[in-house]
C-alpha cells in the first residue's frame, strides 16, 4: 500500500514528524514499512514558466525557438520541437543540469545540457507528460492552465512544478499482507486515521473528550441524500445474486467530455501508484485510492438495454475485459451484463464493450461491494489480478458505497461537468431501518479481559480514548458499570470479537511498552518425545560411525523413481509443483541419497557414506484419521571407487554400520539377517517399494528381535547404472520405530579367574550359512562365559568347502579351569557344530 | 500385414534360445520386410514401415527384460547371515573423524534442548496434512485471502472430504494436534508448552534467498492470565539464551489468522549489535526481523476445546535455515538440501 504523504496531510491538521520517526511509528504500531520514497528528488529541477515568444526555427520547420520566463529576470532560450508549444502559453521546464524525470533512477540517467540545436542555442526543454514520468503523451508538451492547477495555487514563472502539483512529496510503502483484515487501510484516508492515531501520547481525558487531530471529511461522516437527477436517461438496475453483491448502487451521468485529467489529478495518481487514463477513469481510481472503495464507470450508450445488471455467470459465458483478453466464465463467477451480456467481471475487472472512451457522452456509475471470498476464487482461477480486487478481497464495507459515490459524483460535476441524469439506484441487503454507523453492532468488553491479555492497567476512560482516535464510540453496559459496549466506525469490518477490541488498544497504546513479564511454572520436565529421541540418538551413532547426515527434498522427479523401478502411481502426486524435480512424494528415502553418490564421488571422496532420517509415503497407506501414513525411516548408502580394505563385497560395510547402530542402540538385541530372495516378503505395498531398488541375492531383510526392521544389501545392476554409481556401492533403509525404546543390558562382572583364548576352524559345505554354525557354536552356561566372534572365512580356488575359524573367549565365573574342563567346553561347541552342519574340524 | 504379427510371435519365441537376446533384432527375417517396402503400392509403405517398426519396439522391450533377468541371474548371491565376506577381511567402521551431523539438525537439537529447559515439550510435524489442520484449525476459513500468503503444494490425491493433501507450509499445521494432546495439563493448572521444529513447504521457485523447502519452529504456550507481554518476553529469553548475550527486542504488529494481536518479531544484530554499518547479517540496521508470532486467536483455542475466555496462550513460528545462515554466514540456503560433501563436512 503505497501512501503519500502529501494526500495524507489533507486530512490531518498537525505537521509530521521527521521520515525517519514517522516510519519508525508505524512499523511499531500499524505495519511493516517496505520502501520509501522521496519523489521530489526526481522532480527537484522541474520548473513552471510563461512562455513569452515563440518563432519558427530558422534552419529546421518542425522546430520552435521559444523565450521562456522562468522567474529569474532575464528571458532564456530553449528549442521545442512540439507541435502545440505557442506563445503566452504556460509549460514545464527543465534547466540545464537537470535529470529528465523519466529516466531517474535508470543506470544511465539523461542530464540535460545547454547545446545548439541546428545553430541555435537550447538550454534544457520543455517537458512532454512522458518525459516527467506522468503519462504516454509525447504529443505535444504540457500546457499548463489554470484548471491544472490544485485548489488554492496560482500560475508564476519559475514556480516549482514538485511544489505546485504535490510532488515535493514522500510515498510510504507499507506490507500490504499486515492490512489483511483492514480494508480501511487501502485508503489514503484511512492510513490518515490511523496515522493521527498513533502520533499522539497517551493522554486520558474525561469521557466525552477528543483529543484527535484528524478529522473525517464530511462526505465521508456524514451519509449523503441524493437528488432524482435530471432524468434525462432511463437505466434499469437489477442484482440478482444479492447474497454474493450485498450492495449494488448505479446512476447515470450525463455532459461527460472525456479528456485528460487536470494535471493536479494526474500527479496525485502518480504520487499514489496509479497511472492516468483519462478524466473519468482518473476520477474513479482517485477516489479509490482514497477511500478503498473501488468504483466503475461505464459508457452509458454502449450498455445494451441501458441496463446494469449484478449476476453469476452462466456456465462458458465469455468476457472480453480492459486488458485486452477474453475469459470463459463459470457458474461460480460474480459478473455484470447489461441486457444482452457480460460488461464485466464483478470487483475485478470492466469489460472492452462498455469501455469510457473519448466519444463517451454519458456514463454510469457503479459503487458495489462484493463477497470476498467468491471474488477472490474468480480471481485465482482467471489469474487476474487488479487494484479493485486487492480490496474487495479484504472485505470493504457496504456503509461506504453510498458516500464514497456522492463524493465521485461532486468530482465529476466539478472537473468533467457531469450532470446526474438517472435517480441513484440502490439495492442492498440491508433493510430500511439500516444502521449506517457500524456494521458489526456492540462488542462489550470488560477493562479486565483487556488488562488480563496486555499486562497492563488501563482505566475504562484510558481505553475509551485511546479507541476515540480511531473513531470507535464507548459507553458503559447498562446495569453493569464493569463491562463498556464498544461500538466500530462503520468502515471497520474485522471488529467482532471482544479480543479485536484488545487488539486495538494494544496496538494504539503501544506493544513495546507491555510489561515483559515470564510466565511461572512447574518443576514438572517436560516429556520428551520417542521419535525425536530416536532419530537423534541414530544420527549421533551413525555419524560416530563415520557418515555424513544429508537432507534432501521430500519430493522427487518421477525420473528418480523410475530409475530404481519404484511406481510412481503409487506415490503422493504434487497438483501444482513448480518443476517436475518435485512432482511425487517419496516411496522411500533412498532413491534421493543414490541422487547424490555420482556428484560426490565426482568431487574426489573415494569412500563415504550418506545417510538420511526422513519420512516415506504410499498413497495406500492412511493412518487412522484418514490421513497419509508417514513412515519414519532412516536410509543409508555407501560407497566407494574400489574395495581399498580387502574386504570383498560392500554388502558387509553397510551391515557392519547397522551391527554397530544396533549394537549400541538396542543392546542385547538380536538382529537376523535373511536373504531377500529367502524370504517370504509379506505382500504390503508400501514394503515392496521399499525394496524395488535392491538385489535379491545380495540383501538382507533386517530382523530385530524377530521383527522386520529393514533392509540392507547391494542393488540391482540398472540401479547402480542408472545413477552413475561407483564400483562398491551397497544401502539401507531401515524403520525408525524399533529404536523409539531405550534398553539396558545388565553389567556382567569381571571374571576373578583365569580366561583362555581358542581358534577353531569347521570345515563345511560352501552353501552353509554362517549362521548356522556360529548359533550352534553357542554355549550355555551358568559357570563359564563363551564368547566367540569371527576370524576368518576361507575358500579355495573353486573349492566345494570353505573353513570357518572362530575366536572363543572362555572365562570361568567360579573358578579356573582345568585342561579337562576346557577340552569339556570345546568338544561340546565342536559337537553341537557338527551336529547341526555337517562340519570337520581342521 | 499378417505376416508381420506371424512374425512377432515367431521371434518372440526364439528369443530364449539365444545366448544374446541381443542378436533378435538382427535377425534376417526383419531385414526382408524392410526390402519388401520398395514393392509396395506407395500409398501403403507408410503402415507398413510403421508396423515393422512396431514389430522393433516390441522386440526392443521383450530383449531388455531380458538383459535385466540374464544380468540378476549373473548375480552371485551372498551369505548375507556372515559379517564378513569370504577370503576377505571383516570390515571396519569409516573413522569418526569423517562423520557428520547436517548443521540443520545440529541447530534443532539446540533448539530443542533450550526450550527443553524452559519447559516446552518437542514434538515432530508432518510432511503431508489435511487442509483442516492447515487451514481450518488456524482461523482460515474457506477461500480466505489470508491463503494466498501460503504458497502451498496441493496433492493429486484426496482425503475423505475430497479435498487435495498439502504440504503444510507452517509448523503451525501442528498447533491444533498440540492443543487437544495436551489440553488435560489445563485441568491440572499446567501449561500447554510445546515446540514443534520440523520440515515445511512452500511452492516458490529456488534461488539464493529461498527454498521450497525449509524448516520452521512453531511455539505453543497456553495457560491462565498469559498476556502479550509474557510472549515477548519468553521470545527475548530464549533468544539471549540462544546468542548467549543480552538483546533488545521489538514487536510490529502484524497479522495472521490464527493470532489476535499478530506482531513481527525482530532483535538487536546479536552479531554487529547495531555497530556495524555493514554488517551482512542485519544489513546495518541493527535489528533483525526474525519471527512471526502473536497471542492465540480464541476461534483456534476453541477448536480445540479449549476456552479461551479462561485461557489465553500465545504462538510463534521462526525459520531456522536462517538461523543458521546467519550463524556461520552462509550465503546460499540451496546448500541445505544439495547433501554436497564439500558443504557438510564443515559443520
Amino acid at each position: 500500500m503505497k501512501v503519500s504523504l502529501n494526500q495524507i496531510k489533507q486530512f490531518i491538521d498537525f505537521d509530521l514528524p521527521s521520515t525517519d520517526e514517522l516510519v519508525q511509528r508505524i512499523n511499531g504500531q500499524l505495519g511493516g514499512v517496505e520502501d520509501v520514497i522521496y519523489l521530489g528528488d526526481k522532480y527537484k529541477d522541474a520548473r513552471i514558466v510563461h512562455v513569452v515568444e515563440c518563432e519558427k526555427h530558422p534552419n529546421a520547420d518542425r522546430l520552435n525557438v521559444c523565450k521562456i520566463d522562468a522567474g529569474t529576470g532575464e528571458l532564456i532560450q530553449v528549442v521545442c520541437g512540439a507541435p502545440n508549444v505557442q506563445a503566452d502559453m504556460w509549460a514545464v521546464w527543465l534547466p540545464p543540469g537537470s535529470v529528465v524525470p523519466a529516466t531517474y533512477g535508470d543506470a544511465e540517467p539523461f542530464t540535460l545540457g545547454a547545446r545548439e540545436l541546428r545553430g541555435v542555442m537550447s538550454n534544457g526543454m520543455l517537458a512532454a507528460g512522458d518525459e516527467l514520468a506522468l503519462n504516454d503523451d509525447h504529443d505535444g508538451i504540457i500546457v499548463v492552465t489554470e484548471a491544472d492547477l490544485p485548489e488554492g495555487a496560482i500560475l508564476q514563472p519559475g514556480a516549482s512544478f514538485a511544489e505546485i502539483f504535490g510532488l515535493d512529496d514522500t510515498i510510504i510503502d507499507i506490507e500490504n499482507k499486515m492490512f489483511t483484515h483492514r480494508p480501511d487501510c487501502f485508503g489514503q484516508l484511512g492510513v490518515a486515521r490511523e496515522i493521527s492515531a498513533i502520533l499522539q501520547g497517551v493522554t486520558a481525558k474525561e469521557e466525552g473528550a477528543t483529543d484527535t487531530r484528524f478529522e473525517n471529511p464530511d462526505w465521508y461522516w456524514n451519509q449523503p441524500e441524493f437528488a432524482e437527477g435530471t432524468g434525462s436517461l432511463e437505466l434499469e438496475v437489477q442484482n440478482n445474486v444479492i447474497e454474493k453483491v450485498p450492495r449494488f448502487m448505479a446512476v447515470a451521468m450525463s455532459d461527460v467530455t472525456v479528456r485528460q485529467s487536470p494535471l493536479w489529478l494526474q500527479c496525485a495518481l502518480m504520487a499514489m501508484g496509479a497511472k492516468p487514463i483519462n478524466n473519468v477513469v482518473d476520477l474513479t481510481n482517485y477516489s479509490m485510492l482514497i477511500t478503498g472503495q473501488p468504483t466503475h464507470a461505464y459508457d452509458y450508450d454502449k450498455l445494451r438495454g441501458h441496463t446494469l445488471i449484478a449476476r453469476m455467470a452462466t456456465q462458458g459465458e465469455r468476457a472480453a475485459l480492459l486488458n485486452g483478453k477474453t475469459y470463459e466464465l463459470s457458474e461460480d463467477d460474480i459478473v455484470i451484463a447489461d441486457s444482452e451480456g457480460v460488461v464485466g467481471i464483478g470487483g475485478i475487472m470492466g469489460g472492452s464493450n462498455s469501455e469510457v472512451s473519448a466519444e463517451t457522452k454519458s456514463i454510469v456509475l457503479e459503487a458495489a461491494t462484493f463477497d470476498m471470498y467468491t471474488v477472490r476464487k474468480t480471481s485465482m482461477r482467471h489469474g487476474l489480478f487488479t487494484d479493485a480486487l486487492t480490496r474487495f478481497n479484504k472485505g470493504q464495507s457496504k456503509l461506504q458505497n453510498d458516500r464514497v459515490l456522492a463524493r465521485l459524483m461532486s468530482l465529476l460535476e466539478n472537473i468533467v461537468g457531469a450532470t446526474q441524469a438517472s435517480k441513484m439506484h440502490d439495492i442492498s441487503d440491508m433493510n430500511d431501518e439500516r444502521d449506517n454507523t457500524t456494521l458489526s453492532g456492540e462488542v462489550a468488553v470488560a477493562a479486565t479481559f483487556i488488562n488480563d491479555r496486555l499486562g497492563v492497567d488501563l482505566s475504562t476512560d484510558q481505553m475509551g480514548n485511546l479507541l476515540r482516535r480511531v473513531n470507535f464510540a464507548s459507553y458503559p453496559a447498562e446495569g453493569d458499570s464493569s463491562i463498556t459496549m464498544y461500538v466500530a466506525p462503520f468502515w471497520r469490518t474485522d471488529i467482532e470479537l471482544a479480543e479485536d477490541v484488545v487488539e486495538e488498544v494494544g496496538r494504539l497504546y503501544g506493544f513495546d511498552k507491555l510489561p515483559r513479564e515470564l510466565p511461572y511454572r512447574r518443576v514438572t520436565p517436560a516429556v520428551q518425545d520417542g521419535a525425536i529421541t530416536a532419530k537423534e540418538r541414530i544420527r549421533t551413532v551413525l555419524a560416530r560411525a563415520g557418515a555424513n547426515e544429508v537432507l534432501t527434498y521430500s519430493f522427487v522427479h518421477a525420473n528418480v523413481l523410475e530409475k530404481v523401478g519404484q511406481d510412481s502411481t503409487q506415490a503422493y502426486q504434487l497438483s501444482n509443483a513448480l518443476s517436475p524435480d518435485l512432482q511425487y512424494y517419496r516411496l522411500s528415502l533412498l532413491p534421493s541419497l543414490l541422487d547424490k553418490v555420482h556428484m560426490n564421488d565426482k568431487a574426489g571422496y573415494d569412500e563415504f557414506m550418506l545417510f538420511e532420517i526422513g519420512k516415506a509415503h504410499h498413497v495406500d497407506a492412511r493412518d487412522d484419521d484418514g490421513l497419509p501414513q508417514e513412515f519414519g525411516r532412516v536410509a543409508g548408502v555407501y560407497a566407494a571407487r574400489a574395495d581399498l580394505n580387502g574386504t570383498g563385497p560392500a554388502y558387509y560395510q553397510s551391515r557392519h554400520t547397522l551391527d554397530y547402530l544396533v549394537r549400541q542402540l538396542l543392546p542385547g538385541a538380536t538382529v537376523s539377517y535373511i536373504r531377500l530372495d529367502e524370504y517370504t516378503v509379506p505382500t504390503y505395498k508400501p514394503f515392496e517399494q521399499l525394496l524395488a531398488p535392491f538385489d535379491p541375492v545380495r540383501t538382507a531383510i533386517v530382523e530385530v528381535d524377530g521383527k522386520l526392521a529393514g533392509v540392507v544389501g547391494e542393488l540391482r545392476a540398472k540401479v547402480g547404472r542408472n545413477f552413475k554409481l561407483p564400483e562398491r556401492v551397497s544401502a539401507f533403509e531401515l524403520f525408525v520405530s524399533p529404536f523409539v525404546q531405550h534398553r539396558t543390558t545388565m553389567y556382567k562382572p569381571l571374571s576373578k579367574y583365569q580366561g583362555l583364548q581358542r581358534d577353531i576352524c569347521f570345515q563345511v559345505d560352501v552353501a552353509t550359512r554362517y549362521e548356522d554354525i556360529y548359533r550352534a557354536a553357542a554355549f550355555v552356561s551358568d559357570d563359564i562365559r563363551v564368547t566367540s566372534k569371527p576370524l576368518d572365512i576361507y575358500q579355495s580356488d573353486g573349492g566345494a568347502t570353505k573353513n570357518v575359524t572362530l575366536r572363543f573367549e572362555i572365562s570361568p565365573n567360579e573358578k579356573t579351569l582345568n585342561a579337562t574342563e576346557v577340552s569339556q567346553v570345546i568338544d561340546t561347541i565342536i559337537e553341537n557344530v557338527v551336529h547341526a552342519t555337517g562340519a570337520q574340524v581342521v | 500385414m499378417e505376416e508381420i504379427a506371424q512374425l512377432e510371435s515367431t521371434l518372440l519365441a526364439r528369443i530364449d534360445e539365444l545366448e544374446t537376446p541381443r542378436d533378435i533384432l538382427k535377425a534376417p527375417e526383419i531385414k526382408q520386410l524392410y526390402a519388401k517396402i520398395p514393392t509396395l503400392d506407395p500409398a501403403q509403405r507408410g503402415v507398413f514401415g510403421q508396423k515393422i517398426n512396431g514389430l522393433k519396439q516390441a522386440l526392443e522391450r521383450v530383449v531388455a527384460e531380458k538383459e535385466s533377468q540374464i544380468e540378476e541371474s549373473a548375480s552371485v548371491p551372498l551369505d548375507v547371515t556372515a559379517p564378513l565376506h569370504i577370503n576377505s577381511k571383516l570390515p571396519k567402521l569409516l573413522s569418526a573423524e569423517q562423520g557428520t551431523v547436517h548443521p540443520l539438525r545440529q541447530e534443532i537439537a539446540k533448539l530443542i534442548e533450550i526450550f527443553g529447559r524452559m519447559g516446552f515439550v518437542a514434538e515432530e510435524s508432518r510432511e503431508l496434512d489435511d487442509q483442516y489442520h492447515m487451514f481450518e484449525s488456524l482461523n482460515f476459513p474457506a477461500g480466505h485471502p489470508a491463503r494466498d500468503e501460503y504458497d502451498t503444494f496441493m496433492t493429486v490425491q484426496k482425503d475423505t472430504n475430497e479435498e487435495a493433501f498439502v504440504a503444510p507450509a507452517h509448523t503451525s499445521t501442528m498447533q491444533n494436534r498440540i492443543l487437544k494432546k495436551y489440553k488435560e495439563n489445563l485441568d491440572k493448572d499446567e501449561p500447554i508448552a510445546a515446540v514443534v521444529p520440523d520440515r515445511t513447504f512452500r511452492n516458490e521457485d529456488l534461488d539464493a534467498r529461498h527454498e521450497h523447502t525449509f524448516y520452521q519452529i512453531e511455539g505453543v504456550y497456553v495457560a491462565k492470565n498469559v498476556h502479550a507481554g509474557m510472549l515477548i518476553a519468553t521470545l527475548q529469553k530464549f533468544l539471549e539464551e540462544y546468542y548467549g548475550k543480552k538483546l533488545e527486542v521489538r514487536v510490529n504488529p502484524f497479522y495472521f489468522p490464527f493470532t489476535e494481536p499478530s506482531f513481527e518479531f525482530a532483535l538487536s544484530c546479536p552479531f554487529c549489535e547495531g555497530t556495524n554499518p555493514s554488517c551482512k547479517v542485519c544489513g546495518g540496521e541493527g535489528w533483525i526481523e526474525l519471527l512471526g508470532c502473536g497471542m492465540i486467536h480464541p476461534r483456534v483455542l476453541q477448536m480445540a476445546g479449549i476456552d479461551p475466555s479462561v485461557y489465553t496462550g500465545f504462538a510463534f513460528g521462526c525459520g531456522i535455515d536462517r538461523l543458521v545462515m546467519m550463524k556461520y554466514a552462509i550465503e546460499d540456503v540451496r546448500h541445505f538440501e544439495s547433501a554436497k560433501l564439500d558443504f557438510l563436512k564443515q559443520f
